[in-house]
C-alpha cells in the first residue's frame, strides 16, 4: 500500500477484473509492442520511441488518432514493481488538444485463478463536487447537464 | 498569456476547497453578495473575500464592478473546459482497457496454441447472437 494520504475524494478511479494472470497484464503494460496494441481510445494507434522501465526512466510515445492527429506524450516512471504497482507522470497532448500533466498509479491485484485486478488511479482535485453538482447545481440549466456528465465520468 | 494547461491547473486548484465549491453551488442558483456567502459558512467577510478572490482569478466568478456591494456572478466556462477533460480522461481509460481485454485474449489464446498442441479450455462464450 502506498501512503498517499487522504486523497480518494480527489481522484479518479477507474478498476476492472481481467480474466488473465497478473504477469501477462503486466507484459502488455511494459512491452512497447504489447502495448501498442492496446493504448488510448478506439481507433488510435501508439508509436515507442524509447520504453526505458525504470524509476526515473522514460516511456516517449505518440498517440495517432484515427483523424491523423498526432498527440506526442511524455511519460516518467517513478515507481516500477513487478508485476504489482506502476506509478508515472504523464504530461502531452490528449485527444482534443489539452495539454496536460498528471501522476497515475496502476496496481495488479492477482484475484487468484487467472484472474487480475487492475485499478488506475489519478488524483484529481474535484470528486467531492459531484456530490455538490447532483444536490445543488440541478436546478440551474445548461449547468445541469454539464454537472450530471461530470458526475457521469466521476462516478 | 495563459496556457489551456495553466487555467485548467488553476481551475481544479480553485475546486479544491469545499468552502469555494460552496460558493460556486451557491452562485449557480444566481449572483450574490460577500455578506450572503458568508452566511452560511461562520466565517469573517475578509475571509470569504480570499476565496472569491482566488476563484476571481481562475476566472470562475465575476464581480461586479457598478454597484457598491460589488455581487458576484457564476462563471461557467472554465468549468465547461475542466468538465470536458475528466470526460476525454475518462473515455481515454474506459476505451483502453476496453481494448487491452481484447489484446490479453489474443496472447492467451496464442499461448494456449503454442503449449498445447490440442484445444483445451472450452469455448465460454455463447453461440447466442
Amino acid at each position: 500500500m502506498t501512503a498517499t494520504g487522504s486523497t480518494t475524494d480527489r481522484e479518479i478511479s477507474l478498476s476492472r477484473v481481467f480474466d488473465a494472470p497478473r504477469e501477462l497484464i503486466w507484459k502488455a503494460w511494459t512491452d512497447p509492442v504489447g502495448i501498442s496494441n492496446w493504448w488510448g481510445p478506439e481507433g488510435f494507434s501508439t508509436t515507442t520511441k524509447v520504453m526505458d522501465l525504470r524509476p526515473g526512466g522514460v516511456w516517449d510515445h505518440t498517440m495517432h488518432g484515427p483523424d491523423g492527429t498526432d498527440y506526442p506524450n511524455h511519460t516518467e516512471y517513478i515507481e516500477v514493481t513487478e508485476p504489482e504497482l506502476l506509478v508515472y507522470s504523464n504530461e502531452g497532448a490528449k485527444k482534443g488538444g489539452t495539454y496536460v500533466k498528471f501522476v497515475s498509479t496502476v496496481t495488479f491485484d492477482d484475484l487468484g485463478n487467472g484472474k487480475t485486478r487492475l485499478t488506475v488511479r489519478t488524483v484529481f482535485p474535484s470528486t467531492e463536487l459531484r456530490d455538490k453538482i447532483d444536490a445543488e447545481y440541478g436546478a440551474s440549466k445548461g449547468l445541469a447537464d454539464m454537472f450530471s456528465r461530470l458526475a457521469r465520468y466521476l462516478s | 498569456m495563459q496556457s489551456q494547461t495553466d487555467r485548467l491547473s488553476s481551475t481544479f486548484s480553485a475546486l479544491a476547497d469545499p468552502t469555494r465549491r460552496a460558493i460556486l453551488a451557491r452562485l449557480s442558483t444566481g449572483e450574490a453578495t460577500v455578506q450572503d456567502l458568508a452566511k452560511p459558512f461562520k466565517m469573517t467577510l475578509p475571509a470569504v473575500s480570499k476565496h472569491l478572490k482566488v476563484l476571481e482569478r481562475a476566472k470562475l466568478i465575476r464581480r461586479s464592478r457598478n454597484a457598491q456591494w460589488r455581487p458576484c456572478y457564476l462563471n461557467a466556462a472554465p468549468l465547461k473546459e475542466a468538465a470536458d477533460w475528466v470526460g476525454e480522461y475518462r473515455k481515454f481509460w474506459e476505451e483502453s482497457l476496453d481494448r487491452l481485454d481484447a489484446y490479453l485474449k489474443v496472447l492467451q489464446a496464442q499461448e494456449t496454441a503454442s503449449t498445447k498442441p490440442t484445444p483445451g479450455p472450452r469455448a465460454r462464450k455463447e453461440k447466442k447472437k
